[in-house]
C-alpha cells in the first residue's frame, strides 16, 4: 500500500494510524503524489484527522521516553525523502522491543533516524543564533531565514521564552511560512507567509545595524585570521540574512 | 583625559580593546524569563563567527580603556599614546538591549580598564548591570570582569546582577606579574577569587534550603591566563589550573596565546604567529582534568614540564601507559574507556548506552563517534584488535602525531562546559 498525506505531522501519524488499522506495512509514505503512480501497490489518499492523530500521538508516548519523542519529531522535521517510512519501521521495531530502542544506536533501523534527528537538532541550535531581528515600524520584530529543514517548530519555544515581551515573527522564505508570536497570550502559531512589499523599519533600526556592524568588524584579532574557519562555521547561503556580512 | 565621541566611534574603539579577552564562554547558566527581555541558555549559543573563525556570542566590550595602570602586555596601558573613551553605565545598558532585541547576541561580557581607582571602576560595572537586570528587567547572560583590588563588598554586588564574574589572573606565576604588571599584586587578585568561590559555594548551599536566597554568579567564575608572555613552563600552568579548579570553585580557565600589541623590552621578541599550538594543547590538557579525571602530575612532572606539541596529551599518556591497553570496550568501565585516544566524553557514553543494548563490534564503534583512526590500536570489540600495530609497536608514536591544520589550531568556539548536550558544538581540546 503507498499512502498520501498532507506533510504535517499529525497527517503523518493519521497515516500510521491508518496502516495499523489496515494491519499492513505500507510500501511508500509520500507528500506528493508519486511520478508512476500505483505501478505496484494501490494509492491510499489520507485526509488528516487531529483527532486520530492525537489518539495516535499518545499511544507512541506510551511507548517511547520523551527523547525518543522529541527524536522522532526532529526526525520528521528533516522531510528527508523516504524518512516517513523509515520513521514507520522505528515505530514498529519500537512497538516490538520498548524502551530498550533508546540503546540500539548501531540498529539499522535506529541509527539512520537517529542520524537525521541529530542534522536537524544541530540546525535547529545554530539558527537559535543566526536569527536576525529588524525593528518593523508598525511594532513587530521580523526576521527572515533559509534553513535546510522545517526547524521553524524547533526553534519556536526557544524565542518565545526569550522575547516574551516583544512581537515577533520568524520567516522561513523557503516554505513560505512564519511563526508568529504574540505576548499577550504569550503564545507562538505557525501561519504560510509571503512578504510582497518592502519592509519599513523603525527610525533606530539603523543605527543599531550599523552599531553592531562596526562592532563586528573591529573584533578580530588581524594575527589569527582564518577565512576559512569563519566559513565553515557561517555558510555563505546563511550571509544574506546576517547584518554582519552585509556588503558594505 | 576621556573623550566624548560618538557611539559608534566609542563602541569600536572599546570593541577593539576588549578583543583579546577571551574568556566569552555564554553558557552555564540558564536564567528563566517571565515577563522581561531574555533567558541565558544553559546551553551556549554562538550568533556569529569573526574572521579569525571565532565565535561571538556576548557584546564583549569595555567600559573605559582609559586605565590608571601600566601592564606591558596591555593595549590600553597608560603609557600607550591611545585615544581614551568612555560608555556611560547609561549607554552599555541601551547597547546591549539594543542587540539583545535584535538577536545580535547572547548577553554581555562587560570589562574595563582601571579610572581613577579600582572601587570607583568597580562601581561604574555595577551600575551598568544593574540598570539592565532592573530597569530594562534584562534576564540574559552577563559576564563581569572583578577589577582586582576592588573592595570586597563591590565584588559581592556585582556578582548578585552577574551571572558569571572573572578576575583575570594574565600571567602564570608571582614573579611574571611583578615583571609585566607591577601595578597588580598577586593579592589583589587572588583575594578577590576567594572570596568569589566562596560566595558561589555558600550562595549554592543556601539556595538548596531556600530558594529565595538571590543567585550569586550562577555561571561560576572563570579566569584567563597569558600564555608565553613570561617564561613560565606547561607544568606550571597545568598545576595552577588544576588547583583552582579544586580550591577556588573555578569554572573555567581560558589560556590566551601572546599576542605582542607593545614594544617592550621585558616581553618576548615577536614572533610570526603567536603560539596557538601551545595554547591548543593547554586546553586539550585542561580537558583533560576537567573531564577525563586526570591529575596534573599524570600530565607532566618535573622531566617532562612541557606538553609535546606533536602530539595530543591523551595520546601521549597512553603511549607511556601501554600495559593498560588495549582494553575491551565490551567491558571497560567508563572511566578506562575516557581514556582511550579516539574516545570522548559523549562517545563513551554512547558506549555505556548501547552495549546494555547488545555486544558491541568493531564495525559500530565509528556509528557512535568514535575516532577508530586514533583508538583502534588501542582498544579490542569482543576481542577483534583493529589496527595492524600493536600498541607497543614503534611506529606507533608518529601515526598518531598530529598534522597541524590552521583549522584546528586556531581558536574554535569558546563554548562552555556543559559536555553533554546532544547538539553541542565542538568544545576547544575535546580528544
Ligand atoms: S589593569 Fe587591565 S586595562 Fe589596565 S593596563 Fe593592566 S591589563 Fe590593561
Amino acid at each position: 500500500m503507498d499512502y498520501l498525506y498532507d506533510g504535517t505531522f499529525s497527517g503523518f501519524l493519521t497515516v500510521v494510524a491508518t496502516a495499523r488499522r489496515a494491519g499492513t506495512s505500507p510500501m511508500a509514505i509520500c507528500r506528493v503524489a508519486p511520478d508512476q503512480q500505483a505501478l505496484f501497490s494501490p494509492l491510499v489518499r489520507v485526509t488528516t484527522e487531529p483527532e486520530l492523530a492525537a489518539q495516535q500521538g499518545d499511544e507512541l508516548a506510551a511507548i517511547l521516553s520523551p527523547a525518543g519523542r522529541r527524536l522522532i519529531h526532529a526526525a520528521f522535521l528533516s522531510a528527508a525523502p523516504g524518512v516517513e517510512l523509515r520513521l514507520w519501521h522505528y515505530l514498529e521495531l519500537a512497538r516490538r522491543v520498548g524502551p530498550a530502542i533508546g540503546s540500539m544506536l548501531t540498529h539499522e533501523q535506529v541509527q539512520p533516524v537517529w542520524e537525521l534527528a541529530r542534522a536537524v537538532g544541530r540546525e535547529a541550535h545554530r539558527f537559535k543564533g543566526f536569527v536576525r531581528f529588524r525593528q518593523l515600524a508598525g511594532g513587530y520584530h521580523y526576521a527572515a531565514i533559509a534553513p535546510d529543514y522545517r526547524i521553524l517548530p524547533l526553534i519556536a519555544p526557544h524565542f518565545a521564552a526569550r522575547f516574551a515581551d516583544q512581537q515577533w515573527l520568524i520567516h522561513d522564505e523557503r516554505r513560505s511560512e512564519a511563526v508568529v508570536y504574540d505576548p499577550v497570550p504569550q503564545q507562538w502559531l505557525i501561519v504560510p507567509l509571503e512578504v510582497r512589499a518592502p519592509l519599513c523599519d523603525t527610525a533606530d533600526e539603523q543605527l543599531f545595524r550599523s552599531l553592531w556592524q562596526c562592532y563586528f568588524d573591529r573584533l578580530a584579532i588581524a594575527e589569527r585570521h582564518n577565512p576559512r574557519l569563519q566559513q565553515q562555521h557561517v555558510p555563505r547561503k546563511h550571509r544574506r540574512h546576517l547584518p554582519e556580512f552585509d556588503k558594505r | 583625559m576621556t573623550d566624548p565621541g560618538s557611539l559608534e566611534e566609542k563602541l569600536a574603539i572599546l570593541a577593539e580593546g576588549a578583543k583579546y579577552d577571551i574568556s566569552c564562554a555564554s553558557s552555564g547558566s540558564s536564567r528563566r524569563n517571565r515577563h522581561g527581555i531574555g533567558n541565558a541558555a544553559s546551553c551556549g549559543i554562538c550568533h556569529s563567527w569573526t574572521a579569525d573563525g571565532r565565535c561571538v556570542s556576548l557584546l564583549k566590550i569595555l567600559l573605559t580603556n582609559a586605565c590608571i595602570y601600566d601592564c606591558a602586555y596591555c593595549i590600553n596601558r597608560r603609557s600607550n599614546d591611545t585615544r581614551r573613551v568612555i560608555l556611560t553605565p547609561a549607554e552599555v545598558a541601551e547597547l546591549t538591549i539594543g542587540f539583545y532585541r535584535r538577536n545580535f547576541i547572547e548577553g554581555l561580557f562587560l570589562s574595563t580598564g582601571v579610572v581613577r581607582n579600582p572601587d570607583y571602576t568597580m562601581e561604574l560595572l555595577i551600575e551598568a548591570i544593574r540598570t539592565l537586570r532592573e530597569t530594562y528587567r534584562f534576564n540574559g547572560y552577563i559576564h563581569v570582569k572583578v577589577v582586582p583590588g576592588a573592595d570586597l563588598l563591590l565584588v559581592e554586588r556585582a556578582g548578585r546582577y552577574a551571572d558569571r564574574v572573572s578576575v583575570n589572573m594574565e600571567l602564570p606565576t608571582r614573579e611574571g606579574l611583578a615583571l609585566l604588571a607591577p601595578d597588580k599584586s598577586r593579592e589583589a587578585i587572588v583575594t578577590p577569587m576567594r572570596r568569589v568561590g566562596a560566595l558561589i559555594v555558600q550562595t549554592k548551599a543556601e539556595r538548596k534550603v531556600s530558594r529565595t536566597v538571590p543567585p550569586f554568579a550562577p555561571a561560576g567564575q572563570s579566569t584567563q591566563l597569558i600564555v608565553g608572555a613570561s617564561g613560565e613552563n606547561d607544568l606550571q600552568i597545568v598545576r595552577l589550573s588544576a588547583g583552582l579548579y579544586d580550591r577556588l570553585a573555578m569554572k573555567r580557565v581560558y589560556y590566551s596565546a601572546f599576542v605582542p600589541v607593545n614594544r617592550d623590552n621585558r616581553l618576548p621578541a615577536p614572533v610570526d604567529t603567536p603560539p596557538l599550538l601551545r595554547e591548543h594543547r593547554l586546553y586539550q590538557a585542561d580537558w583533560l582534568l576537567r573531564y577525563y579525571g586526570f591529575a596534573p602530575d599524570e600530565i607532566l612532572d618535573d622531566d617532562r614540564p612541557f606538553l609535546d606539541l606533536t602530539l595530543d596529551p591523551k595520546a601521549d599518556w597512553a603511549l607511556r601507559h601501554l600495559e593498560l591497553f588495549p582494553v575491551e570496550v565490551n567491558r571497560a568501565p567508563y572511566e578506562i574507556l575516557l581514556r582511550v585516544p579516539g574516545i570522548g566524553v559523549r562517545s563513551a557514553e554512547r558506549i555505556v548506552r548501547a552495549r546494555r543494548g547488545g555486544h558491541l563490534a568493531l564495525d559500530s564503534l565509528a556509528k557512535l563517534g568514535v575516532v577508530m583512526k586514533r583508538a583502534r590500536y588501542f582498544i579490542t570489540a569482543r576481542g577483534q584488535f583493529a589496527a595492524d600495530l600493536s600498541p607497543d609497536a614503534a611506529g606507533l608514536r608518529s601515526r598518531l602525531a598530529e598534522r597541524p591544520t590552521r583549522d584546528r589550531w586556531n581558536q574554535p568556539s569558546l563554548f562552555d562546559d556543559h559536555g553533554r548536550g546532544d547538539w553541542r558544538s565542538t568544545i576547544t581540546g575535546e580528544l
